[in-house]
């Protein structure tokens, strides 16, 4: 691990419509730091902000306090600079745009030249091995291969970091298992760091070198666990042994967040019924 | 599509067409019915070629205005549906209104319009299509600018883009498809209310005009060598709209008819 430190988040919170009766507490006291080429999952049941703090660290919504550091800028700023590229559970592409067009796009918007762009595109289609469909149509390509191109966009800039919500959360499971090791193997040849949303528990597990398990109402970190799987991970990798153990921590964990949350709405209702 | 799939689809309604026709020969033959009740297809056909020129005369006018305000109406649409892209306080005021009025026959109002400007003029007809052309682009337009995907919206803004970046970038492509659409609605509505609006009384040289008056004269076989002029105007406008929209959608993937990925 790098000294760098691919993102801080320190202290923040999230309240959605404040004030109003639909005040939602999203986020409570999240601190987080991910290491410069580190790879960090998060994973809890759905309404526990998971998704909400990855668009906090990509600057698409603004935290109610606290402050979130991208490449060690503030976040606004790291933003503008395209400090980091981000993937959908939608693939997302342009029906309009062909493939290389597609992953060009926030090149154009970087105002590079044509060739150079062109160029580049090629280069992150061979990295998810898509080169012989630069000049297809999106729709003409399967789920997963939408997905690479997904993938070869967010990298085309080459950011130092990639925001991920859910993106394999749409396939099947082959295609699935595929995509995580090609995604491993284009972190390790590229050096990104990944920030990764998930509710699949051996995703998290294979995927990561530390997993933050967070849990609901009002969404907070309950656990962070390193997963020492060693730094290549391979398709024996998923029937080891100890891989099945740091499952059974995750989903422990997971459960110990659901619990907390039980006891939680006992006391709230003892208290509202005071 | 080859020759023989070609053959195999438009056969059969070929063969209908025909079949009907003779029947309806047959008919008017067998019970000896009169001309001013219903004319023979022959009888039609005659009059088609004694008044050819009349009957092109017509078309040409009636097709001018339709097309006219059809392009007019296009202009504006888009236009004013940019406009409320813009400025959404607009949008709330405008679009109710303009989904409301496309669900009424507003093209009555040619009279309003007749009494409005010189009685030789085809400004109310021109102005009557332009009205029902612009609001039916305008919903659709206005629609294809904003039901953006929003997972496309939160990746312009994940690069930073600008206003105008994610106009030219996500939301003025991703309308293309609705105005065509837009336009396959709009020509045949544009073709029918040009004759329709002559049916109001003005100058009297459209197929709207052809067909009353020929009428009202029992010259029946006349009057439906001018519907017939009207239907082929009618279904010219149609198809050039439709090979429009279909080559639009095919070149994004889409069906034939439409809809989004």
């Amino acid at each position: 691990m790098s000294e760098h430190r691919a993102v801080v988040v320190d202290g923040v919170s999230k309240v959605f419509n404040r004030g109003t009766p639909r005040q939602v507490e999203a986020l409570v006291d999240i601190d987080l730091t991910v290491g410069g080429g580190e790879f960090v999952s998060l994973i809890g049941p759905s309404g526990c902000g998971k998704s909400t703090l990855l668009r906090l660290v990509a600057n698409l919504i603004e935290p109610s306090t606290g402050e979130v550091l991208v490449a060690g800028k503030d976040a606004p700023r790291a933003r503008l600079d395209q400090e980091y590229g981000m993937a959908f559970q939608q693939a997302g592409l342009f029906d309009w745009r062909s493939v290389a067009r597609n992953v060009e796009l926030p090149l154009e918007l970087k105002g590079w030249d044509g060739s150079r762009r062109r160029r580049r595109a090629l280069e992150m289609l061979q990295l998810v091995k898509l080169t012989d469909f630069a000049d297809h149509k999106p729709w003409q390509l399967s789920g997963g291969m939408q997905q690479r191109v997904a993938i070869a966009r967010a990298l085309a800039a080459h950011p130092r970091l990639l925001l991920m919500d859910e993106p394999f959360g749409a396939l099947d499971e082959m295609t699935r298992e595929h995509m995580q090791a090609e995604l491993l193997r284009i972190c390790a040849e590229t050096e990104t760091s990944v920030v990764f949303v998930t509710h699949s528990i051996p995703e998290a597990v294979y995927l990561s070198d530390r997993v933050v398990v967070m849990s609901p109402r009002p969404g907070r970190i309950t656990e962070i666990i390193d997963v020492d799987l060693g730094p290549s991970r391979t398709v024996e990798t998923r029937e080891d042994a100890s891989y099945f153990k740091k499952i059974t921590e995750v989903r422990e964990a997971l459960r110990a967040g659901e619990d907390d949350r039980e006891t939680e709405a006992v006391v709230a209702e003892e208290r509202s019924s005071r | 599509m080859t020759r023989r799939r070609l053959l195999t689809s438009l056969g059969p309604p070929i063969v209908f067409g025909l079949a009907f026709l003779g029947l309806w020969e047959a008919v008017v033959r067998g019970f000896d019915l009169k001309p001013y009740f219903l004319s023979a297809p022959s009888k039609i056909v005659e009059a088609i070629g004694d008044n050819v020129d009349n009957v092109w005369d017509a078309t040409v006018v009636s097709g001018t205005n339709a097309l006219v305000g059809l392009v007019i109406g296009t202009l504006l649409g888009v236009a004013v549906s940019f406009a409320l892209m813009r400025f959404r306080v607009l949008d709330d005021l405008v679009t109710p209104l303009a989904v409301a009025l496309n669900a009424i026959p507003i093209f009555v109002l040619v009279t309003v319009f007749n009494n409005m400007f010189a009685i030789t003029s085809e400004v109310p007809r021109r102005l009557m299509v332009t009205i029902v052309v612009y609001f039916i682009v305008l919903v659709n337009v206005a629609k294809g600018l904003r039901q953006v995907q929003p997972t496309h919206l939160e990746l312009l803004r994940s690069y930073a883009a600008s206003p105008t970046a994610v106009l030219s970038k996500a939301r003025i492509p991703n309308a293309v498809p609705y105005l065509f659409t837009a336009l396959r609605i709009a020509a045949p509505a544009a073709v029918i209310t040009a004759f329709v609006a002559e049916y109001f009384g003005g100058s009297q040289n459209g197929l709207g005009y052809g067909i009353t008056s020929n009428s009202a004269g029992s010259k029946n076989a006349v009057a439906w060598a001018y519907v017939v002029g009207a239907c082929t105007l009618g279904l010219v406008f149609f198809l050039i709209a439709v090979s429009l929209e279909s080559y639009i959608n095919t070149r994004r993937g889409l069906g034939p008819g439409g809809g989004t990925t």
